[in-house]
C-alpha cells in the first residue's frame, strides 16, 4: 500500500477578517493522495482550486483544519521537505531584470540536488530563449520558466495551479508527454489545478472536483468512467414529473422521455427502468468534460429535488473504496 | 513473433482508456489479427504513441492477463494465449444478456410473441454461423 504524500483533514479558509461574517472559500476539504498518483484538481473559476494549492504550501494560513504534506504540517514545512516539492503557481512571479539562464542559476544555487542536463533539455525542447530578459518573456515563456524552475530538483510532489493555461496546444502537449515521463517513475506524485479536461483523461490517475469549497465529485479516472453514465429512458407513456432514481446526480424529464444521470451506475438500474416504465434504456458513456457539467449543473440552483444526490446506492461489491463520493451541498 | 497492432485510443472518450484497450485486444484476437504466439505492444510504446499514462495501459494488459487472454512472458512483453487456454468470463455472458434484454424489450413493444422471438433469435444465429463458415472455407 502505498503511503499518502497529501492529506487535507478539514480544511477551511477565509479571507474575512470578520469572524461575524465569514465568507469560506474552502468549507472543509478533505483529500489524502497516494505516493504515484497523479490528481487532477477541477473546478470552476472561483471555486478555490488555487486556495486549496497555497494552503497546501504554507503560502496562505487555513482558517482550519490541517494540511500534511511529506509527513509535515503544511503551515510549517522545513527546507528539507521544501527541497522535494515543486510548484508552479498561477502566475509566475520572477525577477525582470534578469536573463532567464540568470534565474535558472539563481534557482539552482538554494538546491543541493539539481539536475542541470534535464533543466537544458527542457529549456531546448520548449525553446525557452535563456539570454531573454525575463521582463519580455511571453506569458507562455514566463510559465514555461516556472515549470523549468519547479522541475528542476526533481521533486518527489509537484504542484502545479494551471500550469498550461498560457501554453498553446502543442506546448501544453509538450508538457504533458514531459509530465508522462515524469511520472513514468511511479515514486512522483503530482497535484494539478486545470480547466482542461482532455489533458486530465491523458495523465490523470484521479481527479477531484471542487464545488461550493467542497471536494464535490472524487475518484479514480477509470472508476468514475465506468460508473458515472447518463441514461435515456424512452417510455410508452409520459413519465411523471417526480421521477425518483436511487443515486442520480440529475434528472431532467421531457414528457415521455428522460435523461438521468447517475454517480454509481449498475446494469440492474437499466432493467427495473425498462421494466417499471416500459421504456428503451440506452447507456451512454460520459467524458471528464460531460461530467463536470452534469455535476455543476444539478448541484446549482436548479436541482431536481427528486435527485438525491446524498444517497448514492452503493454497488454490489462492497468495496467502498470504489465508490466515487458523490456531495452536493 | 511480435505483432504490430496500433491501438486507436481516444482519451476523451467516455469509455475509460485501459477499456478501450481491453476492448480492442479482444477485437482483434477474435478478428485474427492477434493470434496465439504475438506479442503485444510494450506498455511505453502504446504510452507514447497515444500521450497517456503508461499506468491506464498496464492495467489493461494485467486485466487482460487475468481474464487469460495474454500471458506476462518474462523479458519478452504479454504474449497472445490460443483461445482454448482462455477461461469463458461471466463478463461476456453478462455484456450478451444486456444486448439481448433491449432486443427484447423492443420485440415486446412490436407486439411479437414468445414464439416470434425465439424464431428470429435462432434465424440469426443459423445465418451468422453460415456466414463465419463461409468465411473460413474461403480462407
Amino acid at each position: 500500500m502505498p503511503t499518502p504524500v497529501y492529506i487535507a483533514a478539514g480544511l477551511k479558509k477565509s479571507f474575512s477578517g470578520n469572524p461575524f461574517a465569514q465568507n469560506y472559500v474552502l468549507r472543509g476539504i478533505d483529500l489524502t493522495v497516494q505516493q504515484g498518483a497523479v490528481v487532477g484538481l477541477l473546478g470552476q473559476n472561483g471555486s478555490g482550486k488555487s486556495t486549496l494549492l497555497k494552503c497546501s504550501l504554507g503560502l496562505l494560513r487555513p482558517s482550519a483544519g490541517q494540511v500534511t504534506v511529506l509527513d509535515e504540517d503544511g503551515w510549517d514545512l522545513s527546507a528539507e521537505a521544501k527541497s522535494r516539492i515543486g510548484y508552479v503557481p498561477q502566475e509566475v512571479v520572477s525577477y525582470p531584470w534578469m536573463l532567464a539562464r540568470q534565474v535558472i542559476e539563481y534557482t539552482a544555487a538554494f538546491y543541493p540536488r539539481w539536475n542541470q542536463p534535464l533543466v537544458d533539455e527542457l529549456c531546448r525542447r520548449w525553446r525557452l530563449p535563456l539570454e531573454e530578459r525575463v521582463a519580455a518573456l511571453s506569458t507562455g515563456q514566463l510559465q514555461t520558466l516556472g515549470i523549468v524552475l519547479a522541475l528542476g530538483h526533481e521533486p518527489e510532489l509537484l504542484i502545479l495551479d494551471e500550469p498550461v493555461a498560457s501554453l498553446d496546444p502543442v506546448a501544453r502537449r509538450q508538457f504533458l508527454r514531459t509530465l508522462l515521463e515524469i511520472v513514468a517513475d511511479r515514486r512522483r506524485t503530482v497535484i494539478f489545478s486545470t480547466h482542461i479536461t482532455s489533458d486530465l483523461e491523458r495523465v490523470a490517475t484521479r481527479v477531484a472536483m471542487l464545488r461550493d469549497g467542497v471536494i464535490g465529485l472524487d475518484g479514480e479516472m477509470d472508476e468514475l468512467k465506468d460508473r458515472v453514465k447518463r441514461l435515456h429512458l424512452a417510455a410508452a407513456a409520459p413519465l411523471p414529473k417526480d421521477l425518483a432514481v436511487p443515486g442520480a446526480l440529475a434528472v431532467e424529464i421531457d414528457g415521455a422521455e428522460a435523461s438521468i444521470t447517475l454517480a454509481n451506475f449498475d446494469s440492474s438500474i437499466v432493467d427495473q427502468l425498462r421494466v417499471a416504465w416500459n421504456a428503451d434504456v440506452t447507456v451512454q458513456d460520459l467524458n471528464l468534460e460531460e461530467m463536470f457539467i452534469a455535476v455543476h449543473e444539478h448541484c446549482g440552483g436548479a436541482a431536481p429535488s427528486v435527485a438525491n444526490a446524498n444517497n448514492v446506492k452503493s454497488a454490489e461489491s462492497d468495496d467502498s473504496r470504489n465508490v466515487p463520493e458523490i456531495d452536493c451541498p | 513473433m511480435a505483432a504490430s497492432v496500433r491501438f486507436q485510443i481516444h482519451p476523451s472518450s467516455g469509455v475509460p482508456i485501459y477499456r478501450q484497450i481491453i476492448d480492442q485486444v479482444h477485437a482483434l484476437v477474435a478478428g485474427g489479427k492477434l493470434r496465439p504466439g504475438d506479442l503485444l505492444p510494450s506498455v511505453r510504446t502504446v504510452a507514447r504513441a497515444a500521450d497517456v499514462n503508461p499506468m491506464t495501459v498496464s492495467k489493461a494488459y494485467s486485466q487482460l492477463e487475468s481474464a487469460g487472454v495474454v500471458e506476462r512472458v518474462r523479458g519478452q512483453g504479454m504474449r497472445v494465449l490460443a483461445p482454448a487456454d482462455r477461461p469463458a468470463p461471466k463478463r461476456r455472458r453478462a455484456e450478451f444478456r444486456d444486448l439481448l434484454a433491449a432486443a427484447l424489450h423492443r420485440g415486446r413493444q412490436l407486439g411479437l410473441d414468445d414464439d416470434q422471438i425465439q424464431a428470429e433469435v435462432d434465424d440469426l444465429l443459423a445465418a451468422h454461423d453460415a456466414a463465419t463458415a463461409e468465411q473460413t472455407a474461403n480462407r
